[in-house]
């Protein structure tokens, strides 16, 4: 995996409403995350697509949960963040943190 | 273990919809995901809000599904496309000739004078029969196109179907040009027969599907 390789702005939401959830990271509860913190509607395909990609980054892992009645005796998937994913968050922020210093840019658009 | 409360279903339409797009462990956490949030909101909100939140969150989820097969395996669906396309160039034509040929055949060898309903009938099949063999060719692809596509039946059978309405377009505009009272019967055979490739792909996902849930 190359030093480079940043998130994409909703890989990196993403991964953070998991880093969030710890243990209790799934579908729904990512999605309603997203939504709660950012007020951005989100579906859960997109969700899905993005902790794919994750996954096949090795950035998250998934494992199956029990089947529930509430879900049609569907099973969960749940995801957690790995140690690249961590490094990956901690890049990103780290870029734009570095990104952002010395700008004024809050008194200038507010 | 299977047990939905009767008056909480998702709009049962929308929930196939989205198992069309679906497979493996996909199929079970989304539709599972979507039946869990569907009864919080249809509880919290009432039924009918649940279900246009249902049909909306379903159609986003089409969209990324579908956006998401295409990166994950362009070459796969460009293949399956352009391969799809070829067949519909060579195959398309081939019921014509067969129904063509029988009816020249019978004409010439086993019935020389035509009745008034036997002259019906001859042109019948040479305008309905030819219509209907080349919708089945359609179909017929669009199975094809899905069998090889494997996991990615309706992306790669909607993607063809995207492209011969795209190169449709121009020749339904020459066609409105020129002859405006053919146009719009020309344009309703040809969408048929689009319609008809993910149909295909229907098929061939539902046949796998039985298939898998009997092992």
């Amino acid at each position: 995996m190359s030093k480079r390789d940043y998130l994409g702005e909703f890989e990196h939401i993403v991964l953070l409403a998991v880093l969030r959830l710890g243990r209790e990271a799934y579908g729904v509860t990512v999605r309603q995350e997203i939504e709660a913190r950012t007020g951005r509607e989100v579906s859960i395909g997109a969700v899905y697509a993005t902790l794919d990609r994750l996954e096949g980054k090795g950035y998250v892992q998934s494992r199956a949960g029990d089947p529930t009645p509430q879900r049609g005796g569907r099973s969960k998937r749940f995801f957690n963040i790995t140690g690249s994913g961590a490094a990956a968050v901690n890049r990103t922020q780290q870029a734009l943190r570095s990104m952002i210093k010395g700008l004024d840019f809050v008194a200038r658009y507010s | 273990m299977r047990s939905e409360s009767p008056s909480l279903r998702p709009p049962f339409i929308a929930s196939r919809l989205v198992g069309l797009f679906t497979s493996g462990w996909h199929d079970e956490a989304i539709s599972g995901d979507l039946l869990e949030e569907f009864s919080d909101v249809a509880s919290k909100s009432g039924l009918t809000y649940g279900r246009r939140w249902y049909w909306r969150q379903s159609i986003k989820t089409i969209g990324n599904l579908c956006g998401a097969g295409l990166r994950t395996a362009p070459w796969l669906i460009i293949s399956t496309t352009v391969g799809g396309y070829l067949l519909l160039a060579f195959g398309s034509s081939l019921p014509e000739t067969l129904i063509v040929a029988v009816l020249q055949l019978r004409w010439h060898h086993v019935v020389p004078y035509y009745t008034q309903r036997q002259m019906e009938a001859h042109i019948f099949w040479l305008n309905t029969g030819t219509l209907i063999g080349r919708h089945l060719v359609s179909l017929f692809i669009g199975c094809i196109v899905a069998a090889v596509a494997k996991a990615r039946e309706m992306v790669a059978t909607l993607v063809l179907s995207v492209l011969l309405l795209a190169l449709s377009v121009v020749g339904w505009f020459n066609v409105a040009r020129h002859w405006p009272e053919r146009a719009v019967p020309i344009m309703f055979i040809e969408l048929v027969g689009m319609f008809l490739i993910p149909i295909g792909g229907v098929m061939v996902r539902e046949v796998r599907r039985v298939t898998r849930a009997r092992h």
